[in-house]
């Protein structure tokens, strides 16, 4: 019998059960494959490590990274693409690749940088489920390094300016959101009938930009105005996270 | 470039034809290029052979300093200068001439997704292998990134390249991935590639569009170049129906105009 997996990640709140993207995409994983996850959500005592969440822990093995960890529950035979033709597993890895590439920049701006969001609502969040002294510190490290990956990916060396960057990042989103729900159209997911890797990243990425509550959101706005990402979104909360929604 | 400059230079490209004195810009073709910039520049050459647009290539061993990016290759049309596929093909756009009218949304949602796939994967490979991986560094790139200047400028400016590379690298958290890690994700990226491919001449049937030259531009000069040890191309050889694409783009598109630059035989 599989040994006990445990997964450590940040928790939920809004209705989601965890507020980070990463963690979600393996919950979101975990329970689309039928993968038994004990899930140990950080808390602010000192148990658990703190960086690199989400973390898999087995018996012998700790896996850290959604796409490793989603490599580990394979191996184990979780697997949520079993479905899958081989055409469509190359599409979910060009998809992976466009919502890291166009998607994420813009979510860790809305998170991380931009100052309205993530003093009102990022910063007091994860600081109280950080232990004190830690809680002054690991936010304000978090968020620049969010900084740094998106003036490193999209600025223009030598000077990095995020002025020039921020139009462009919000930009290419809006594109990659309008990209996902053409290619979702009107079906359930996003190859036919049972969810699979690409759903939970794709549930992993937009699900936190919409439903947490931020001053400043013209991202989430745009994703409003796309109904049926929307509907994905609250369908999957629906159906396979109504027993287990985390509190604020 | 901000949204209202970009929506300018639209408007001013799509008053003019395009000229026939159009140039494109890259660094020294045999001392200098690496894997990356070469690929890139493959790639757009690629395009705008696809789009039946004449373009001069040109060789400055400053072309990373003149482009408007920092990155090559830029394309000097008329009296405007565009750098990088993604902005060349807008461009070219708005001059009228594109290859991926005809697909539909979904297919140009599956268009752009794999264009990223190869820009996520291939060319952060390169990258990495160009800049992290010791071996090729010593070997090859600090010698050839710094051929044209003279000590110490060509020792100063190859460091301060790696020094960059690597942030980014740590950035988006390759830092700690070890050279068979990178490879694997090569592989990984060449089999979603030629599972798409699979037996069609073109990704989208009939028609090549910019993700067939963005993925013959870094195959091919995968497969063309001498590095330190042949792994890199033995990845993309496992895969017969991509070799046999890049094969086909560089009769059709190459050999037919006698570019002597790129006429070399793939082994």
């Amino acid at each position: 019998m599989a040994a006990p997996l445990e997964l450590s990640c940040w928790g939920g709140g809004w209705g989601l059960p965890s507020v980070h993207s990463e963690s979600l995409v393996v919950m979101a994983y975990a329970k689309f494959s039928g993968a038994p996850l004990k899930v140990n959500v950080i808390d602010n005592t000192w148990r658990g490590s703190r960086g690199d969440v989400p973390v898999l822990t087995t018996e012998d093995n700790f896996v850290s990274q959604p796409a490793k960890i989603l490599n580990f529950l394979r191996k184990q035979k979780y697997n949520a693409d079993y479905e899958l033709s081989a055409r469509q597993g190359a599409d979910t890895l060009a998809y992976i690749a466009l919502l890291e590439e166009k998607l994420l920049p813009a979510v860790l701006h809305t998170f991380w940088v931009e100052s309205d969001n993530y003093f009102t609502v990022t910063k007091p969040w994860f600081a109280s489920r950080i232990p004190f002294p830690l809680s002054l510190i690991l936010p304000g490290r978090m968020s620049k390094g969010a900084l740094n990956r998106i003036l490193l990916t999209r600025g223009e060396p030598p000077l990095y300016h995020l002025r020039e960057v921020e139009a462009q990042i919000y930009r290419d989103a809006k594109e990659c959101l309008n990209l996902l729900s053409n290619r979702l159209g009107t079906s359930q997911f996003f190859f036919g009938d049972t969810p699979s890797t690409l759903d939970a990243y794709v549930f992993g990425f937009l699900a936190p930009l919409y439903k947490v509550r931020f001053p400043k959101v013209q991202l989430q706005e745009h994703l409003k105005q796309l109904s049926n990402l929307c509907r994905f979104c609250d369908d999957i909360l629906n159906s396979y996270f109504r027993h287990s929604l985390g509190d604020g | 470039m901000s949204l209202v400059a970009e929506a300018f230079v639209s408007q001013i490209a799509a008053a003019e034809p395009w000229p026939e004195n159009a140039t494109l810009y890259q660094q020294l073709k045999g001392e200098q290029i690496l894997l990356s910039d070469n690929a890139a520049s493959l790639a757009v050459q690629a395009f705008l052979q696809m789009c039946n647009l004449p373009i001069k290539v040109v060789c400055r061993a400053n072309a990373e300093y003149m482009s408007p990016s920092g990155k090559v290759p830029f394309i000097h049309v008329g009296n405007q200068v565009v750098s990088e596929l993604g902005p060349i093909v807008q461009f070219v756009k708005a001059k009228g001439h594109s290859l991926s009218d005809g697909l539909d949304e979904v297919q140009k949602a599956e268009m752009k997704a794999y264009m990223e796939l190869v820009n996520n994967m291939l060319l952060t490979a390169e990258l990495y292998l160009q800049w992290c991986d010791e071996a090729t560094v010593g070997e090859i790139t600090h010698a050839r990134y710094g051929s044209p200047y003279p000590w110490p400028l060509n020792h100063i400016l190859a460091y301060q390249k790696q020094w960059e590379v690597r942030r980014k690298m740590k950035a988006i958290g390759w830092g700690k991935k070890t050279l068979d890690q990178v490879l694997e994700d090569v592989d990984q990226c060449c089999q979603a590639l030629s599972q798409r491919l699979g037996t069609q001449p073109y990704f989208f049937n009939k028609q090549p569009t910019e993700l067939d030259a963005l993925v013959f531009g870094h195959l091919y000069t995968i497969l063309t170049t001498q590095l330190t040890n042949d792994e890199l191309s033995e990845k993309v050889k496992n895969y017969s129906n991509l070799l046999a694409f890049c094969r086909r783009i560089e009769q059709h598109y190459f050999e037919d105009h006698g570019k002597g630059s790129s006429s070399i035989r793939l082994s």
